[in-house]
């Protein structure tokens, strides 16, 4: 309809109108949560907020982790902390064999920088005395 | 009985919308799928290798090494084929390598930036080297990545670091009015009672932490951004990808966590020169590589200026510091990632790793 066209010869559509209103408001809103967010007072409030949820469940937790043991030892089963201490070892022999990779690394090296003139000959192994009949089989 | 054919064609087109929309919030879609091998291990931290795109022949000297945060997955660098780091990177001809630090589990709990750099990362560029037939490398640290590559290039100067590319890196905590300072100084934050209850830092609890810095935008105008752009696939898609990293949140270290409170944020250490793992003194001054420091002027997790002064205590002869617009996550996955970030970050490399 021509009374509804806008100046710029688009549609009027009530919809843009209403989400720049809502961007606008968004915005504003934005800002001061931003500043609110950005103060000492949050900043302890939050932090005491953490602490004392942390604090009430801590006996909570304690009494389920000990309950929870005594179960798993009744039951002959390891427990978390046997299962972090064997995949600490596991770790550690994981470093031991990366650093066996990494002397075997430099052992290669060497050899192919080692010019092959300059590499020192295997010393000549004594021969082996030919089995009886070798010759005749060779043919 | 009512009759359904009777609701209204706008009530239909509106439900038509919230189904969209709630499928496309629950909706996990496949992300960081660039083809790639297993190098190294070492407990969870691999080394990997994006498969190379082009002949040996076209392809830089310098194998460039990724190392990013150990908070969040590493994915965000290889988020969709069209919208991903590692796929340009490919295609410029970079021999390219991530450092994955995995997520810790239990056992972990006691791993410290020194572990993380004098282990893991040492180890890991010994590897790099051996298997790329390579003397030298440049690496790209971004966020806790930057720190973990700012100590290592300083610890181990002569280590064969030619580049060094620091992203959004958090290394000056001198300014104590920083939202994230404000909020874990003391005694306003406990991290001895967190350590105590979780062991490791949980990934929501920092996720929620990140978001809470931008609550409207990261609760309400992140899902609005959606409704708007329901009709457009490709804006959907986008969506998803970022959402879907954004979800996979991985717990924190408990001793690199403590590490990142008590000496960073509440010392600035590492900046001053006087951060020690395990008895090494961390002295920016001794980092010679040549140094590109790339801020986010929008930044509002590492401001910049946690990042601009670096570049002072550096002895780095060809040092770069240089401003893009955007935000902390924004300017390396953002619209303009790669038309701004990427070549800029190419064109800074490239001549450097020949």
């Amino acid at each position: 309809m021509p009374e509804q066209q806008a100046a710029n010869g688009k549609p009027f559509d009530p919809v843009e109108s209403f989400r720049e209103m809502r961007d606008n408001y968004l915005d504003s809103w934005a800002k001061v949560m931003v500043d609110v967010i950005n103060t000492d007072a949050y900043a302890k409030a939050s932090g005491n907020m953490l602490e004392t949820c942390l604090s009430m469940s801590a006996p909570f937790r304690t009494a389920v982790e000990k309950a929870m043991l005594q179960t798993l030892q009744q039951l002959s089963m390891p427990s978390r902390n046997d299962f972090i201490s064997l995949a600490q070892r596991v770790s550690n022999v994981e470093i031991k064999l990366d650093d066996l990779d990494a002397k075997l690394d430099r052992i290669e090296k060497l050899l192919t920088k080692t010019p092959s003139a300059e590499r020192p000959r295997p010393a000549a192994r004594p021969r082996r005395p030919a089995p009886v009949g070798a010759e005749e089989r060779k043919g | 009985m009512a009759d359904v054919s009777a609701v209204p064609e706008p009530l239909t087109g509106i439900e038509q919308k919230v189904l969209t929309f709630t499928k496309a919030v629950n909706e996990k879609i496949p992300i960081d799928q660039t083809p790639r091998e297993v190098i190294w291990t070492l407990n969870k931290t691999r080394l990997i290798r994006y498969q190379p795109v082009l002949p040996a022949s076209q392809r830089h000297k310098l194998p460039l090494l990724l190392v990013f945060a150990l908070m969040n997955r590493p994915s965000i660098l290889d988020l969709r084929p069209e919208n991903s780091y590692v796929h340009y990177m490919l295609h410029q001809g970079y021999d390219l390598y991530l450092l994955d630090w995995g997520i810790p589990g239990p056992e972990d709990k006691d791993l410290k930036f020194d572990d993380y750099v004098l282990d893991y990362l040492t180890r890991a560029v010994r590897k790099l080297k051996s298997f790329a037939g390579v003397e030298e490398f440049s690496m790209l640290g971004w966020c806790i990545g930057a720190i973990l590559s700012t100590c290592y290039a300083a610890l181990r100067p002569n280590d064969g670091l030619r580049n060094l590319i620091l992203l959004t890196a958090p290394l000056d905590y001198s300014n104590p009015d920083m939202t994230f300072a404000r909020w874990i100084k003391e005694p306003n934050f406990n991290v001895d009672l967190v350590l105590e209850t979780f062991g490791n830092m949980p990934g929501q609890m920092m996720d929620a932490g990140a978001r809470v810095l931008k609550p409207v935008e990261n609760y309400i105008g992140n899902y609005l951004r959606l409704w708007d752009n329901l009709d457009k696939p490709a804006a959907v898609q986008a969506w998803q990808a970022m959402n879907t990293w954004v979800n996979d949140n991985i717990p924190m270290a408990g001793g690199a966590f403590r590490q990142l409170v008590t000496d960073l944020y509440r010392h600035d250490r590492l900046i001053k020169g006087q951060w020690y793992l395990r008895g090494e003194r961390v002295d920016p001054a001794k980092i010679k590589a040549n140094l590109l420091t790339i801020i986010a002027e929008a930044d509002h997790i590492t401001p910049p200026c946690m990042s601009k002064t670096i570049i002072d205590r550096v002895s780095s002869k060809d040092k770069t510091l240089h401003y893009i617009h955007g935000g902390h996550i924004g300017i390396m996955v953002g619209s303009s990632a790669n038309r701004v970030t990427w070549p800029y970050m190419n064109d800074w490399l490239a001549p450097r790793s020949e």
